[in-house]
């Protein structure tokens, strides 16, 4: 469905190079710090950014042969992006049925009553929570097989992200067929959604794995000093100095469980994960 | 092509209040004052800046950046500005065209041939217009859009200036002289001409519009 080889765009302060694959019928998650290269990677699929190396496949094709076509095949959410806020949701409809030829009009109505989106009032004088519903909507109602939705829950209280959340699996029910890629610093929004998580930090993915296998395979084994030393370091990925000795990442909790029963041994959560890929050494 | 023409015409639609007074104001210089050509001219410059805003409504909060996520392409944007530009110029130009000549029929203050070729100057004017200002405004977006146009004019008429100076200081050519020889020529021939040099201009324009819009990043 869409496969980056070796991306690489450089700014001022910052370089991109990143690899991944989104296959059929499978939900990605790209989790990573504010500024970490998330959108840049978007912008870089979507053609918005011209990437300096790298190839991106889209659909089997090189991403600069997509055509207008192929394109509606895709539902996009940008963060920092969307339609123009001097437009209403009645002026966009007629828009998106001549812009997509799979466009469901009825479908959009029927989402717009349902989330009680105002059809007459400028998208701008919308709350948050109202805009990223409707950009989700958009993206959803024209039969896409493959959504690239960078921060769709950015800024949103809990009952509006589970919505949305909802709104994005009954998308998936529809279509073995369809794929997710999506962007969030909110682990717990992706914890529950995705298939496999790709980890981005300073414009590099530092790791890629199965969300089952992140949730059942890794842990944070707490020990102090002495225990430390004691510790087969074999499975050890990352470490990190506190107050009551270390604290190190593990991808394979059951070895530890087993072979040291004393020590303490916590599931962590993809946060926690996260903080010891970043900040521990 | 169709799906963008619909956004244009719905965000310009934000304006039809400023649209009404424009057309009333048109209007009521032609109702009220013995020049219809005026009128004519103040009305299709107001609607082509329409075109303009357009851009600064696609641009608004990074909004080009969704806009090409959409099944279009760049260039397919870049035309669907020429010709939502030139829809609205050539429908309000035949508007105000029609109605002034209503007024001179009624009022015979100006002979039609003379009336209708000041149109099609006009007319000429505003494809010109905007020829000028579209790569402008997609290059540098709403306000250094306009800054960037009015300092373009201005080194345009600078260089204008240093060229008749030049010329009549050092090879005393006398410019004036010369346009003043130039009705030889037949009017109708020269409005058909300055049509034709209007629409290279916009096919020029266009071509480096687009050129602008494929190196953006957004």
């Amino acid at each position: 469905m869409l496969k980056i080889e070796n991306l690489k765009k450089h700014y001022d302060n910052f370089f991109l190079e990143c690899s991944l694959q989104v296959n059929p019928g499978q939900v990605t998650g790209l989790i990573g710090q504010n500024g970490s290269g998330k959108s840049t990677t978007f912008k870089a699929i979507l053609d918005l950014i011209h990437p300096d190396g790298g190839s991106i496949t889209l659909f089997g094709k090189d991403n600069q042969d997509i055509t207008p076509e192929d394109k509606e095949k895709l539902g996009v959410v940008l963060s920092d992006s969307g339609f123009s806020g001097y437009l209403r949701i009645k002026d966009i409809i007629p828009i998106l049925e001549n812009m997509y030829r799979q466009f469901d009009s009825s479908f959009f109505i029927k989402q717009v009553q349902r989330f009680s989106l105002p059809m007459d009032k400028q998208i701008k004088d919308f709350s948050t929570g109202m805009k990223a519903k409707l950009k989700v909507l958009v993206a959803i109602s024209h039969g896409a097989k493959l959504l690239i939705l960078d921060e769709p829950t950015a800024g949103l209280d809990v009952i509006a992200r589970d919505e949305l959340l909802d709104m994005l699996r009954e998308f998936l029910e529809e279509d073995d067929e369809r794929s997710i890629l999506i962007s969030s610093h909110i682990s717990s929004d992706l914890e529950s959604l995705c298939d496999d998580l790709y980890m981005i930090h300073d414009g590099k993915i530092i790791l890629h794995e199965d969300t089952d296998i992140l949730l059942s395979n890794y842990a944070l084994l707490k020990v102090d000093d002495k225990q430390y030393e004691a510790l087969d370091k074999s499975y050890i990925l990352r470490v990190k100095k506190e107050s009551y000795g270390y604290s190190c990442l593990t991808n394979e909790r059951q070895y530890y469980l087993e072979n040291y029963p004393n020590i303490t041994i916590e599931a962590g959560s993809i946060d926690e994960l996260i903080t010891m890929m970043i900040r521990g050494k | 092509m169709k799906g963008l023409l619909i956004k244009d015409y719905k965000l310009i639609l934000n304006q039809k209040n400023f649209f009404c007074l424009m057309i009333a104001l048109s209007v009521g210089m032609l109702l009220f004052s013995d020049d219809v050509i005026f009128p004519l001219g103040f009305l299709i410059f107001v609607i082509s800046l329409f075109t303009i805003s357009t851009i600064s409504y696609d641009d608004y909060n990074n909004g080009y950046a969704f806009l090409f996520t959409l099944p279009i392409t760049r260039k397919g944007y870049v035309k669907e500005k020429y010709c939502f530009g030139l829809l609205l110029g050539s429908f309000s130009w035949i508007l105000t065209t029609l109605f002034g000549l209503l007024v001179i029929l009624n009022r015979n203050t100006l002979p039609i041939d003379e009336f209708m070729i000041s149109a099609i100057l006009i007319l000429a004017m505003m494809i010109a217009i905007l020829a000028m200002t579209l790569p402008f405004q997609l290059k540098f977006g709403g306000e250094k859009g306009r800054i960037a146009l009015i300092g373009a004019f201005g080194i345009i008429a600078i260089i204008g200036i240093a060229i008749n100076q030049i010329l009549t200081l050092i090879f005393h050519i006398n410019i004036n002289l010369l346009l003043e020889n130039i009705p030889t020529i037949n009017i109708s021939v020269l409005a058909g001409l300055l049509i034709l040099i209007a629409f290279i201009c916009l096919w020029i324009s266009y071509k480096i519009s687009t050129k602008i819009m494929e190196h953006k990043e957004f």
